[in-house]
């Protein structure tokens, strides 16, 4: 400090720090950080060639899902896993919202952390440039010393939908999903993102002992000239729904999920797919599909159940997947589509037997599968390749069976046909399995969020009757267009 | 030597130095970070690629009715929500205002609503207001109020009667235990005195006890209103935001935006125009609420 006497004033010179200097330290420090934080990410991801001596670690990191992707799957298969190679895994498993922004973050930051990494479909088209390709590790042998990637055993239709994109046109679908060939997917331009896991598909679900009642069976048939059965078609479905809604017995005909959520643009698409439409809703080259002629009489039909027949119980409008199954496990339906088996409740005196969802033209139940990933920025990619396989083969997705694994290999449907785990819930693997083989995926899109949305929006407020099928597709196709044109997609 | 107040404010300022790290950190440079993403198109997952948009994110804010409604709804939500607790906490406080030992333990049980997560009364919400196994649809057949069930989350009229009950349950206490404090607080001799002068009922509460009371309401609506404009868990549980977009308030389009699609520029220009808004209506609810009233004694 420096005194200065001014007359009877003595002025006083500070060098030391003043507020005004210490307020522009602060803002300059601010708005340099952006840049500071950049160069302090962690290590970009490497293009190292493969390292077939990589050192074993210790652990491997593996972030996961909660009970969307069976975590007591994984949970049963870890020890296993020590057993066989001394590797522990540290399991952070995440419900889906906190799993789905801890995933975008980590890779968004190129964070090593995690190692292996499950991913759902619809992020990934958005994740490609961070998940580590496979094609040169599947076709290694040297990295197939813990267990053999036998592509061949996945489901076809499952594996190209979960696992194989383009790295420079993440939207675009493989064009031949027939007989999975590691040569000829590189050699289409596309690459193999991970090893799919958890295959589920919208299955139908009903209660055989409704449907074998004598009475009932009698008087279906005298109604309708045909035997009560489990419908083939969506023509019959509204016969049966109809005949099983009895307000009174506080019985319905089915279950739907046109709630707000994902759940409802599933059961859309899936009767835009029975319908002859394009069950993908948007084509590669960004054509709307959801809007066309068929999607309208999917979705007038859809709503016709909840309206007009009134096959479905109160508060339909609102249901998501856990409502769904709530309403069928406590006897409120008949029939019941879900995801995943059902367990009556104790009070329920009855049987579930499981179907396909009927068709119209054709059928095409909507499916989701998750993959095990690579970081593409993880220390071990080697090693977590190795854990990917070796959770994702055969013998381990059968133990997995245990835990009620929907297995993505054709190898463990079959052995779901004798293995206790799986016979204890009928015929619900025969019958998931089927559905792979024919399900339809989602689009590709990096924005498939916002798009999703805009689809439940319109089935809900078709479901709900605030708009007429056409009205609100075409709203949500005029949302749609706009938000592909934001995420930079060249709509038309 | 004692130190010169040059070397005592140098002190000083040395040692707040840590906090105003923290604060820096924690809140001045995400602000402005996030001032400088709300003009650009930025994804999470391209940050190289975050171009400068000028005020493209705003004038789509402007120009897209989806979030042009969000904002009105939230407003509306705001109003009935704050104006419900109001009139009930009011209520509330003037009977349980007067000391008593049951009064006392009416107070104490009043603090329970508010200690319930969000999330969790939420759902329970959600099943009470189910309409095949919800003890209100029970319970209105029972006593003959309806005699089909209401769907209360199929329709946006319910929906909203269910989201703003909701909310009154769980805050409704909060207000009255502000106001409680107010009427307890009050002198007795004004009272009094309009008392002997014949002023009774409701003539003594509105002239002499309301007037009194007057900035602890301030107060009460004024921390309601800022709380309610940040509901989000409540209604994302309840109803998601349907049925359709019927109950899709703000704060659902700025998470759907920021956290789901990952668009940071776009969510950041929401937040900002929210924060922009509720800077404007704050001092003047201040300028309103404290009109008459002197906040400084309450």
């Amino acid at each position: 400090m420096k005194n200065t006497q001014i007359g009877d004033v003595t002025q006083t010179e500070s060098k030391g720090v003043t507020r005004r200097h210490l307020m522009m330290s602060a803002v300059a420090m601010g708005l340099s950080l952006p840049v500071l934080s950049k160069s302090s990410v962690s290590a970009a991801p490497r293009t190292a060639l493969l390292r077939q001596d990589a050192e074993k670690p210790a652990s491997l990191n593996m972030l996961y899902a909660t009970v969307e992707a069976d975590v007591e799957a994984i949970k049963l298969a870890i020890p296993d896993f020590k057993a066989e190679t001394g590797i522990d895994i540290v399991l952070d498993s995440q419900p889906y919202d906190a799993l789905q922004q801890k995933v975008f973050a980590e890779l968004a930051v190129d964070s090593p952390y995690y190692d292996v990494i499950i991913v759902d479909t619809p992020w990934t088209p958005a994740l490609t440039g961070k998940l580590e390709p496979l094609s040169g590790y599947v076709t290694n042998e040297a990295l197939n010393d813990v267990s053999d990637p036998a592509l061949d055993d996945f489901i076809e239709k499952v594996f190209f939908d979960t696992a194989v994109y383009n790295p420079t046109a993440s939207h675009l679908q493989f064009p031949d999903p027939t007989g999975i060939d590691v040569e000829a997917i590189t050699g289409e331009g596309f690459e193999i993102y991970g090893l799919p896991l958890q295959a589920n598909a919208l299955v139908a679900m009903y209660r055989t002992d409704l449907f074998e009642n004598a009475d009932d069976m009698a008087a279906f048939e005298s109604e309708h000239g045909r035997a009560l059965a489990f419908p083939e078609t969506w023509d019959e479905f509204t016969d049966v729904a109809k005949f099983f809604t009895r307000p009174d017995q506080n019985l319905y005909g089915t279950t739907l999920m046109p709630g707000n959520g994902d759940w409802a643009t599933d059961d859309f698409k899936t009767l835009l797919a029975a319908w002859g439409g394009n069950g993908y809703m948007v084509s590669d080259d960004f054509t709307l599909a959801f809007n066309s002629p068929e999607g309208v009489d999917a979705l007038t039909y859809y709503a016709s159940l909840i309206n007009e027949h009134k096959v479905t119980p109160p508060g339909v409008t609102s249901f998501s997947w856990d409502d769904a199954s709530a309403a069928f496990t406590s006897g409120l339906t008949a029939i019941g589509m879900n995801y995943h088996t059902e367990v009556l409740a104790p009070d329920v005196q009855g049987n579930i037997t499981y179907a396909l969802v009927p068709e119209k033209e054709t059928r095409g139940p909507h499916f989701g599968t998750w993959m095990l990933s690579v970081n593409k920025a993880s220390q071990n990619k080697e090693w977590a390749y190795r854990a990917a396989n070796w959770f994702t083969s055969g013998p381990t997705q059968t133990k997995m069976l245990a835990a009620q694994l929907h297995p993505s290999r054709k190898s463990v449907y079959e052995a779901a046909k004798t293995d206790e785990n799986a016979t204890k819930f009928g015929n619900f693997y025969d019958i998931l399995g089927q559905s792979l083989a024919l399900g339809v995926g989602r689009p590709r899109l990096t924005n498939y969020g916002a798009v999703d949305k805009e689809i439940w929006v319109a089935v809900n407020s078709a479901a709900t009757g605030s708009m007429t099928p056409e009205e609100a597709l075409q709203s949500a196709a005029d949302k749609v267009k706009g938000l592909l044109q934001e995420a930079g997609y060249p709509v038309s | 030597m004692k130190p010169t107040r040059e070397q005592s404010n140098g002190l000083g300022w040395a040692l707040v130095t840590p906090a105003v790290g923290v604060l820096l950190l924690m809140t001045i440079f995400p602000a402005l970070y996030l001032l400088w993403a709300s003009f650009r198109r930025f994804n999470l997952m391209t940050p190289d690629n975050a171009p400068f948009i000028g005020l493209e994110n705003y004038r789509n804010i402007a120009t897209n009715g989806d979030i042009r409604y969000s904002m009105l709804v939230t407003i509306l939500f705001v109003v009935a929500a704050v104006g419900i607790e109001l009139a009930l906490g009011l209520l509330l406080a003037l009977m349980l205002a007067p000391k008593s030992r049951s009064n006392a333990a009416a107070a104490t049980l009043l603090i329970l609503p508010m200690a319930v997560t969000p999330v969790v009364s939420a759902l329970v919400w959600r099943e009470l207001f189910n309409p095949n196994y919800g003890w209100v649809n029970y319970y209105l057949r029972q006593i003959g109020i309806m005699h089909e069930p209401i769907a209360w989350l199929s329709n946006p009229q319910t929906s909203w009667f269910t989201v703003i009950s909701l909310d009154v349950w769980q805050w409704t206490p909060f207000v009255a235990l502000i106001l409680m404090a107010g009427l307890q607080g009050i002198p007795p001799e004004p009272r009094e005195a309009a008392a002997v002068d014949g002023a009774e009922g409701w003539r003594l509460f509105w002239d002499v006890t309301f007037p009194l009371l007057r900035p602890f309401v301030a107060i009460a609506v004024l921390l309601r209103t800022l709380e309610a404009f940040k509901t989000f868990g409540t209604i994302r549980v309840l109803t998601g935001g349907g049925p359709g977009i019927s109950t899709e308030i703000i704060n659902l389009t700025i998470y759907r935006t920021a956290l789901q699609d990952f668009s940071v520029g776009a969510a950041a220009s929401l937040g900002i125009a929210f924060l922009v808004f509720l800077s404007i209506l704050v001092p003047q609810m201040l300028r309103i609420l404290a009109r008459n009233s002197d906040l400084v004694e309450a």
